[in-house]
């Protein structure tokens, strides 16, 4: 049971970290390679605010989650200029760059042998209220017009910027809410594992929280979900399969943009109206059972 | 002065490896408009089926090196016709040609990880240790293999790109695909050759650098100097992209000579974030504009 | 007293001159007509004056306040709105969403209120919905509010990215070939349309056009650009009896060389 709790409390500090991404990439079509660093940010930030200060966690996730956002801000500032694959290329570099910070952070970060006797404050259910809490903040921000703003990013940034959005400043924003997202994650995973590693956040991670935007698809806040939980749970189950992991995530990633490019969610959003649409739809399907009769 | 004669010599073949990988890539994204990061893939394959026509089957040095070319040209086909051509065909957004090429270079890297192992494996020590004295200057044969053949092939690319049909209909495409197409060239064909050459040549280089140095997994990460010696000398210009490789080579080298090897990597970086903020065409692209 | 006045309007790309001394003043409420041959640097020119191109050289008025320096976004806001000749919809929004988009650049909330879903937010959002709904109602799109942009036929792609055009509220609309694809009832459908939300908005158009039969419909004045100079303008009579426009029009090689 401890067990099984601890995997959901991982899935519960992921699922924050990938629909942050899932903004910035899905809905804004920013791609990102190296997102894990904010998870090292936040994690690193609030590790040190609670073990090294003592600041109390509450107090602790806070700042991480704006010291994260703030790197997102000053990390956007020249590099979303850039057009994509620049930005991508850039924040590989940033991911290498944040782990490289940390492994040379000597005292303050405990260099490559990681950073220990963080006080193991998430439990499973403040991870599930937090997690509750940041999906509902961003279904909010998704539903509002810097949602829609994003979308039209997304969709066509020229045509955006001629509809009077400050495309550049949004897409700030997007990065910054999304780094923010991605410093909670961490900062909530620093205090369920206890001792965190630079290697932690290394390109696999990225390409973990990558890998799950794009299967849940892009586009579907409930698909990031749904895909974090696949993603992150079966590897957990998996271990011995471990060096084939990214081999999985890498044909994941071309898989999914190759034969389903609208993701395991297509771009909709899972609703109770969409399980009873579904449900008679299997109805309609079997034979001799519910109404029995074709469409 | 014989030091630095030394390290400008050392720094021009290295450049020359990166070109080979900087022009591909180029090429690439002057037709598609991506970055390729699946290069990566097609220079490792290169490097390991080199490696193995040399140990396992012990082919003699010519056929190896063509079998090496021919690895990178499997991989990169394949990796256009079975990726690349349906997201294209569908007309997906550019975020998709990058996330596909991220995946393949992971799934590249880690395949190989999983199957034939982390481990650094060297080549077997023909040319490497071979080398000129020529007044206090060595000059390995490796470095002048690399430099004659790497220049007989970009010759042989500039010829093709400047002189033929198929050439003339690559720098169109590098203009308008679309325009091309309807004009009644065969884009698929057109850009599968594209990938063909970029795979030859990124097999080519796989196989300089397992050479020059070890094979290992992570090979292919070298790539990522090419993709600043190709920004640095402007995406989508061939020239600058040998102008832009040497160049890296040459400061690269100086630097690691000079100063240390982690300072060169930092210069690496340093110098692609600079020149994306002064100039993110580069120094010899031309500069876009969008077309609206 | 015009409402948009280009003065010696310029754009060099490279050592080529794309636009050359380019002078046109619209007055408020009238309908203008942007033509010459292909590559003569219309759309050049609606690039400088949504602020996509820096213009090498001359100024862009629009209401008396000149424009130079605005980022698209700003113009957008200011009062001048486009339409673009091969059609940026977002594709994959709903025709309503599309409409949103544009309309909500002043909206009053936040990012703390779009979270907390306040009052304030939900009645923002409520009228930012009317209005859209209104705008397709009135291009006759309303039953289609919920369809996905690219999943309209052609004609009505069209007809909405006018109507986002619209929700920005212009005094100036700039019209990229709104035609372009359509067959001759569909392009009498669109004068009728142009004319109406001139007057339903109190508009002023410039468009850019290849059916000589709407330019000549609908246009009070006609510029004509060939090779990025202007070669003629006047009344749609003036220009169809206008010899140099014919001449660059049917492509003769000695004029072409004069005019370049």
């Amino acid at each position: 049971m401890g067990y099984l709790l601890g995997i959901m409390t991982l899935i519960c500090c992921n699922i924050i970290v990938v629909i942050g991404l899932s903004l910035l990439t899905g809905f804004t079509g920013i791609f990102s390679f190296g997102h894990a660093a904010y998870m090292a940010i936040g994690a690193y930030s609030a590790a040190i605010l609670t073990t090294k200060l003592g600041v109390p966690f509450v107090l602790a996730l806070i700042v991480a989650v704006m010291i994260a956002a703030l790197a997102g801000r000053l990390i956007g500032i020249p590099t979303l200029k850039l057009v994509g694959d620049y930005f991508a290329i850039a924040m590989l570099g940033l991911g290498e760059t944040v782990r490289l910070l940390l492994d040379n952070g000597g005292k303050l970060t405990g260099g490559a042998r990681g950073f220990g006797n963080i006080p193991g404050k998430t439990a499973f259910p403040i991870a599930f209220v937090i997690m509750v809490f940041s999906v509902i903040v961003m279904r909010n921000i998704i539903g509002s017009r810097y949602g829609r703003c994003f979308l039209a990013i997304r969709e066509d940034e020229l045509a955006a910027e001629c509809c009077g959005i400050d495309t550049y400043g949004l897409k700030k924003t997007s990065l910054t809410i999304s780094a923010a997202f991605g410093g909670l994650g961490g900062a909530l995973f620093a205090h369920y594992i206890t001792y965190i590693q630079p290697i932690m956040f290394d390109m696999a991670k990225s390409t973990e929280i990558a890998a799950a935007v794009v299967f849940g698809g892009l586009g579907s806040l409930s698909g990031s979900i749904i895909a974090s939980i696949i993603l992150i749970g079966i590897p957990e189950v998996l271990r011995p399969l471990y060096q084939w992991r990214l081999v999985f995530y890498g044909l994941l990633l071309v898989g999914t943009i190759v034969l389903r490019p609208q993701g395991l969610m297509g771009g909709r959003e899972f609703t109770i109206q969409g399980l009873k649409n579904a449900a008679q739809w299997v109805q309609e399907k079997i034979p001799g059972r519910g109404k029995g009769e074709k469409r | 002065m014989i030091k630095f004669i030394q390290q400008l010599i050392n720094g021009t073949s290295i450049g020359f490896v990166y070109a080979l990988i900087a022009i591909g890539y180029s090429l690439i994204y002057s037709i598609l408009s991506f970055s390729n990061f699946a290069h990566s893939t097609f220079i490792i394959a290169g490097a390991y089926t080199g490696f193995f026509l040399l140990t396992a089957v012990s082919l003699p040095l010519p056929f190896s090196l063509l079998g090496a070319i021919v690895g990178g040209i499997l991989i990169a086909v394949f990796a256009e016709k079975v990726a690349y051509r349906p997201i294209r065909e569908r007309g997906n957004p550019t975020l998709y040609f990058i996330i596909a090429s991220m995946g393949m270079s992971i799934f590249g890297e880690n395949i190989v990880i999983a199957t034939i192992g982390p481990k650094f494996r060297s080549y077997p020590p023909i040319l490497s240790v071979t080398a000129y004295q020529i007044g206090g200057i060595s000059i390995s044969v490796l470095d002048i293999m690399a430099a004659v053949v790497g220049s007989i092939f970009l010759l042989m690319l500039m010829y093709v790109v400047n002189k033929t049909r198929q050439g003339m209909a690559i720098r169109a495409a590098a203009f308008d695909l679309e325009t091309v197409g309807l004009m009644g060239v065969n884009t698929n064909q057109l850009i599968s050759l594209v990938f063909l050459v970029a795979g030859a040549l990124a097999g080519l280089a796989g196989f300089f650098l397992g050479m020059k140095y070890t094979v290992f997994p992570q090979l292919g990460n070298l790539t990522m100097k090419a993709y600043v010696a190709a920004v640095f000398g402007g995406l989508g210009s061939l020239p600058g992209a040998v102008i832009g490789s040497v160049f890296l080579g040459i400061i690269e080298t100086i630097i690691a000579g000079y100063f240390s090897s982690t300072l060169r990597d930092i210069f690496v970086f340093a110098l692609l974030i600079l020149v994306l903020l002064v100039r993110p065409s580069g120094l010899m692209g031309a500069k876009r504009e969008d077309k609206v | 007293m015009s409402i948009l006045k280009i003065e010696g309007l310029t754009k060099v790309f490279g050592g080529l001159t794309a636009v050359s001394n380019l002078n046109i003043s619209i007055p408020q409420g009238r309908i203008y007509g942007l033509i010459g041959p292909n590559g003569a640097g219309k759309t050049t020119v609606f690039n400088m004056i949504t602020g996509i191109y820096q213009p090498t050289r001359g100024i862009v008025e629009a209401e008396g306040k000149s424009l130079a320096g605005l980022k698209p976004n700003q113009i957008a806001q200011a009062g001048v709105a486009r339409t673009f000749q091969n059609l940026r919809l977002f594709k994959k929004l709903t025709a309503l969403e599309n409409i949103i988009i544009a309309g909500q650049y002043n909206t009053k909330y936040n990012l703390v209120t779009a979270v907390l879903q306040n009052r304030a937010f939900k009645e923002e959002e409520k009228r930012l919905r009317q209005e859209a709904l209104q705008l397709l109602d009135l291009v006759g799109l309303s039953e289609y509010a919920e369809y996905k942009a690219s999943n309209l036929p052609y004609g009505h792609q069209r007809r909405l990215e006018i109507a986002r055009a619209l929700a920005l509220k212009p005094k100036i609309l700039l019209l990229d070939e709104p035609a372009a694809g359509m067959n001759p009832e569909e392009s009498l459908a669109l004068m009728g349309f142009i004319r109406d939300i001139k007057d339903k908005f109190g508009l002023t158009i410039l468009l850019i056009e290849h059916h000589m039969e709407i330019v000549m419909g609908i246009c009070e004045h006609i510029v004509v650009l060939n090779f990025g100079v202007e070669i003629a303008h006047g009344s749609p009579e003036e220009i169809q009896n206008n010899s140099e426009v014919i001449t660059a029009y049917l492509g003769e090689v000695e004029k072409d060389d004069a005019a370049s």
